[in-house]
């Protein structure tokens, strides 16, 4: 350590521009993961709100919620435990005076079922009459206020916002949640739907219809539209920026290394043990790489407070702790690809007769 | 017993038509309470010689013993204990880290070599003799050729080595500071009873010495001339 220290003090601008390399590259990795799962997340946000375990959709739907139909003769061959709960759901466009219009999911769900009892509202509270509607966070922060009359696609009736609530979306759409009498007269189809689907906290509802069948819900999610695709690009994205990153930063250290050759050689000289200046390489990488890490980090953090809301960024912090190790794990190994150099430095041709 | 002793030590380097061979049949020896100094013009061999006898080199036939004990067949773990505890060296060039100021050469001598360096007051007479207790703060790059040379001497005495080994320790020096280390290393060949080799060009020095050697296109002879003087002053 003590060598390891005194050498970064001396050689600040060297070692202060690695660190600096560091901190780009753990800062890219990071924003880059965040945003990502952030994506992901504002995909899958509200089927994770309902802690449900299974789906009931139309077999013909290609486990699709907006191509699934139960009717109201299929409903009658469910059997609902107080764990299963209706939804129906449409895409909508909604617009009001003064605010841009959103392309938003209406859900319709019933007052008596789970998925209403369990909402929780960040403000106002849940829908009680007919057009009523509680809306994701994303209508708040484009400007809807609570009792605004929003307009939906074409339709004569207006619906009141009377409450909003986090984390309802669904396939990157935020969600209204109204009641399914309304979903019904949204849909035009008068009482001959019941549903799109019903979700349930179960492993399994409880049918006898042909027509329908149970999906276990990670199936269902990865069937969003889009969301499989979008979710393995960015992963090999961020897969090749580490490993990339990872070489490029094993490369950088052990250049570093190679360029101390001759102060190894007089140490070597001297007499001083290999294994001093074993510990002191891998003490200087881990130290830079920790130094870069926790800058990254910082500015990471700062990026999250900065950014604005309607960009979604999640920070998962035990993955992005990973992603730490593996920059340290790397780094190690990269100022000991040289050991064997190091090692072999014969201090008579470094130093000279 | 003697210290230091090369016997018929060969050394060549590269092959075939490049191949040089820089040392022939060097047979040599020292002992403890010697001060030996080794002349020879430049690129007479002194310092493959100088490296070979403090084991940081091979030779390509010959051994080198030291206290006894073959260095040709000691591990790399052994000779680097030795290089720390038993011979201080004192290289033509580059003897200190550039990263350290010249306490802290001293530091990291005290850090792997945690006993059996000079206590306070021979480390403050040291740096007295030498002339370099207002250097303390300073890096090897702030220093001059002389500076450096005097602190690499320093470093190498810092450890109380039985065996110093120098090379050109005085090539930067002035005069004055030549008598004064020339002494100090009389001194401590003497008082200290440690076996010295000196490998230069620096005529200057050879008034100090106990026995001369020389050191012409890699063939070593013992100036004996010399040696007989000596020990005739000594004896009168
Ligand atoms: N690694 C090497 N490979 C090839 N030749 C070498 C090598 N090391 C030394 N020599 C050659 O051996 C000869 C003696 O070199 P050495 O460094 O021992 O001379 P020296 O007496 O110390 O000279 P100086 O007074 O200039 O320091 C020189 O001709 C040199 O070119
Ligand atoms: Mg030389």
């Amino acid at each position: 350590m003590f060598l390891a220290i005194k050498e970064i003090k001396h050689e600040k601008l060297r070692y202060g521009l690695i660190i600096g390399m560091i901190v780009l590259i753990s800062y890219l990795i990071f924003v880059l993961t965040s945003l990502a799962l952030g994506l992901a997340n504002s995909n899958t946000d509200a089927i994770k709100s309902w802690n449900a375990q299974s789906i009931v959709l139309n077999k013909d739907s290609n486990i699709s919620l907006g191509q699934s139909i139960i009717t109201e003769d299929q409903a009658k061959n469910i059997k609902l435990s107080s764990k299963d709960a209706y939804i129906g759901q449409s895409s909508v466009v909604a617009k009001s005076k003064g605010v841009d219009q959103i392309s938003a999911t209406y859900l319709g769900i019933d007052k008596d079922q789970y998925l209403y009892k369990d909402l929780k509202l960040t403000s106002g509270h849940k829908a009680t009459k007919a057009h009523e509607v509680v809306a994701d966070e994303k209508f708040e922060q484009s400007g809807y206020k609570l009792g605004d009359k929003i307009k939906l696609n074409s339709l004569k009736d207006k619906y009141t916002i009377v409450g909003f609530t986090k984390n309802a979306k669904i396939n990157v759409a935020p969600i209204l949640y109204g009641r399914i009498s309304d979903w019904q007269e949204i849909k035009g189809m008068g009482t001959t739907l019941a549903a799109s689907a019903v979700v349930s906290q179960n492993q399994k509802t409880d049918f006898s219809d042909a027509n329908l069948k149970n999906y276990p819900i990670q199936k269902f999610i990865d069937k969003l539209p889009g969301y499989s695709a979008q979710n393995s690009t960015f992963t090999f994205m961020i897969a090749f920026l580490m490993i990339i990153s990872l070489i490029v930063i094993a490369v950088f250290l052990y250049i570093l290394t190679i360029q101390k050759i001759p102060n190894y050689a007089v140490l070597r000289a001297q007499g001083i043990p290999a294994k001093v200046l074993i510990k002191t390489t891998i003490a200087q990488s881990v130290i830079l790489v920790i130094s870069g890490l926790v800058i990254g980090t910082i500015l990471t953090i700062l990026t999250a407070i900065g950014i604005p809301t309607s960009v979604p960024m999640s920070f998962n912090i035990p993955l992005l702790s990973l992603v730490a190790i593996g920059l340290v794990l790397t780094s190690i190994l990269g100022s000991l690809v040289p050991i064997r150099t190091i090692l072999k430095v014969d201090p008579v041709e470094v130093i000279g007769g | 017993m003697t210290t230091i002793k090369l016997t018929n030590i060969n050394k060549t380097f590269g092959k075939g038509l490049s191949k040089v061979h820089v040392l022939h049949d060097i047979n040599f020896e020292a002992n403890k309470g010697e001060l030996i100094l080794v002349l020879g013009p430049s690129g007479s061999g002194k310092s493959t010689f100088l490296t070979i006898t403090g084991g940081l080199q091979t030779p390509t036939s010959g051994t080198v013993e030291l206290n006894g004990k073959s260095l040709t067949s000691a591990s790399k773990k052994d000779l680097e204990k030795l290089r720390l505890d038993k011979i201080g060296f004192v290289l033509q060039s580059y003897n200190l880290l550039p990263y350290l100021n010249v306490r802290e050469q001293f530091q990291l001598v005290d850090r792997v070599k945690k006993q059996g360096n000079l206590d306070k007051k021979r480390f403050d007479d040291l740096i007295m003799t030498l002339g370099i207790e207002d250097l303390l703060h300073k890096y090897p790059s702030e220093l001059s050729g002389g500076q450096n040379q005097r602190v690499a001497i320093a470093r190498a005495l810092y450890t109380d080595p039985e065996i110093i080994l120098a090379d050109e320790p005085t090539a930067a020096l002035d005069s004055d500071r030549v008598a004064e280390v020339g002494k100090m290393l009389q001194e401590l060949a003497k008082e200290k009873n440690k076996a010295i080799v000196v490998v230069t060009h620096d005529l200057r020095l050879q008034n100090y010495a106990d026995r001369i050697y020389h050191i012409i296109d890699g063939k070593m002879t013992e100036d004996k001339a010399t040696t007989e003087t000596k020990e005739a002053t000594e004896q009168k």
